[in-house]
């Protein structure tokens, strides 16, 4: 490659750039900390209830006596572990059904209003059976959290699949591909950037499923911890447990992001 | 010159649920060996599906399509298709994108291919962009790759829907000129679809012009114009009127 010497401009134009990203992460930290500030002012002079709203002092407090006490971190596991599975083997099942749709055409066109109504189905509804069926505990939490999250990745990979122009299938063809070589030459990775996305949305979801399928039936997680702590009236504790679902759900996408860099659409 | 393709009162209707598509109608014509022919016509009447039986990406309903004498049948290897637009994976490098019908036909490890694909990189000014992907391209060089991703299989004959068409007209004449080189200098026989009046003139020893859909052979020019390349030999003197010949013919 030939080293380009740029004009002048382009310096300025790059020192712009990096003063306007600066800029945009002071705001950002502003806002986090103005945020913190008001609430804990406004809790302290007694604006704020802090009964039901909390503070961040009082989050701190409560961190750190869930923490000494060890609960905290049984909790967490929970949650991270039921989310993480039921994510995991929610886009693998949900895949591999988009590549048998995908695959027989017949199949698709026999389950296509299945999936439309699935979709369609507030998954919540299936709650209370699943925990008849599966039992209470981290198993329904994990199926809730498949089920929120499979379906949407099928379509979504199907659609994709579905999307790949003709004419490069027929190129393939042209050069005597088999239907195996269709799929893992060209359709599968034609859609690794919208596998990526389903991986984003994914994220999201999963931790609802989570968090629903704590609601439901649990004994640990962060889901089970905002519910005992609304029943014994210790918002410190729901407060606390959203906070660190914030963290979680946050880092687990952070995860995911770099992936989009490596691939990009 | 023996035939090498030979249309034999070809049919072939599409089906759909609405009604019957008649696209090609008793159609006969053939190619000799080495020779570079033209299919020219309305759009929608039949081009690309002429090109397609070739393929064996459809059979014909009526008639019976010979390659060198013989029956055609699907994937006959002695065919290459390259179509409208490049088609290049951009998940793929250049090298990955030429050698994917060597990857398909489990021939990747078979060296004298290899070589054949390199030696045509380099041959066509592409070596440097080996590990680069499409993107990085312009859309000539694209088209060159496609070329060469269509050549590394060794056909004898060669397909080619519209492949210039995505281009603007500068890159159009001088990739019309890459192509016509690397075909002649391979000695491929070639069927090059297009809509292109002076493309088709330019290139050809043979342009046969079809009728509106269903497409059936108005008339088969032969070709015999002064010059080396289709840039020069769009400087015959007799290029003109046989342009005025086939506008006429079509419309
Ligand atoms: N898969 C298909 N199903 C039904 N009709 C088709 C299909 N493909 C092409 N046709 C129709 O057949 C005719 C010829 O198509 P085509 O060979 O693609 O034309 P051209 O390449 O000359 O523009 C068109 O009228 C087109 O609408
Ligand atoms: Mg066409």
């Amino acid at each position: 490659m030939k080293k380009i010497n740029y004009s002048k401009a382009h310096a300025r134009y790059l020192k712009k750039l990096k003063k306007e990203k600066a800029l945009v992460a002071f705001w950002q930290i502003f806002v986090f900390i103005a945020f913190l500030g008001i609430w804990e002012l406004f809790s302290s002079v007694g604006v704020l209830d802090p009964f039901f709203f909390s503070s961040p002092s009082r989050i701190a407090t409560t961190l750190a006596t869930l923490a000494s006490s060890g609960n905290l971190w049984i909790h967490i596991w929970t949650s991270l572990y039921e989310t993480v599975l039921g994510f995991i083997i929610a886009i693998v099942l949900g895949t591999i059904i988009a590549i048998l749709l995908w695959w027989s055409e017949r199949l698709r066109k026999i389950f296509e209003p299945y999936l439309i109504i699935l979709n369609s189905l507030p998954k919540i509804a299936l709650g209370p059976l699943i925990v008849l069926w599966v039992g209470s505990g981290t198993g329904a939490t994990i199926v809730m959290c498949v089920l929120i999250c499979i379906i949407i990745t099928t379509m979504s990979m199907l659609g994709a699949f579905i999307s790949c122009e003709q004419d490069k299938i027929m190129l393939m063809k042209s050069m005597h591909a088999n239907k195996f070589q269709i799929l893992f030459k060209l359709i599968l990775p034609h859609s690794l950037p919208e596998f990526i996305s389903v991986l984003k949305i994914n994220v999201g979801l999963s931790w609802v499923g989570t968090v629903m399928g704590e609601y439901l039936s649990s004994k640990a997680g962060l889901g089970y911890l905002i519910n005992y702590g609304s029943q014994m009236l210790q918002l410190d504790i729901v407060m606390t447990s959203i906070v660190l679902l914030c963290v979680l759900a946050g880092g687990m996408y952070l995860c995911v992001c770099p992936l989009e860099k490596r691939y990009p659409k | 010159m023996e035939k090498f393709l030979e249309f034999k009162d070809v049919s072939y209707f599409y089906q759909t649920k609405e009604s019957e598509i008649h696209a090609l109608d008793r159609l006969s014509f053939d190619i000799g060996s080495c020779e570079f022919a033209s299919l020219v016509g309305p759009s929608g009447c039949g081009k690309t599906t002429i090109l397609s039986l070739v393929a064996g990406l459809l059979s014909a309903s009526e008639g019976e399509i010979l390659l060198d004498g013989k029956k055609i049948e699907k994937n006959d290897s002695r065919i290459g298709y390259m179509f409208q637009r490049d088609q290049l994976f951009e998940w793929r490098t250049i090298w990955q994108n030429i050698t994917l019908g060597l990857e398909i036909q489990k021939k990747k490890k078979d060296e004298k291919m290899l070589a054949l694909c390199e030696e045509l990189l380099k041959k066509y000014d592409l070596y440097n962009f080996k590990n680069k992907k499409p993107r990085q391209l312009s859309g000539g060089m694209r088209q060159r790759v496609a070329l060469i991703r269509t050549l590394a299989l060794q056909p004898q004959l060669l397909l080619l829907d519209e492949p210039f068409s995505a281009l603007d007209f500068q890159t159009r004449l001088k990739v019309c000129d890459d192509v016509f080189e690397i075909i002649k200098n391979e000695k491929k026989t070639a069927l090059l679809v297009t809509h292109d009046i002076s493309e088709a003139l330019s290139m050809s020893d043979k342009v046969i012009i079809l009728s509106s859909r269903p497409a059936s052979v108005k008339e088969v020019m032969k070709l015999n114009f002064e010059g080396s390349t289709p840039l020069k030999k769009r400087e015959d003197k007799d290029f003109g009127k046989n342009f005025d010949k086939i506008w006429r013919n079509l419309t």
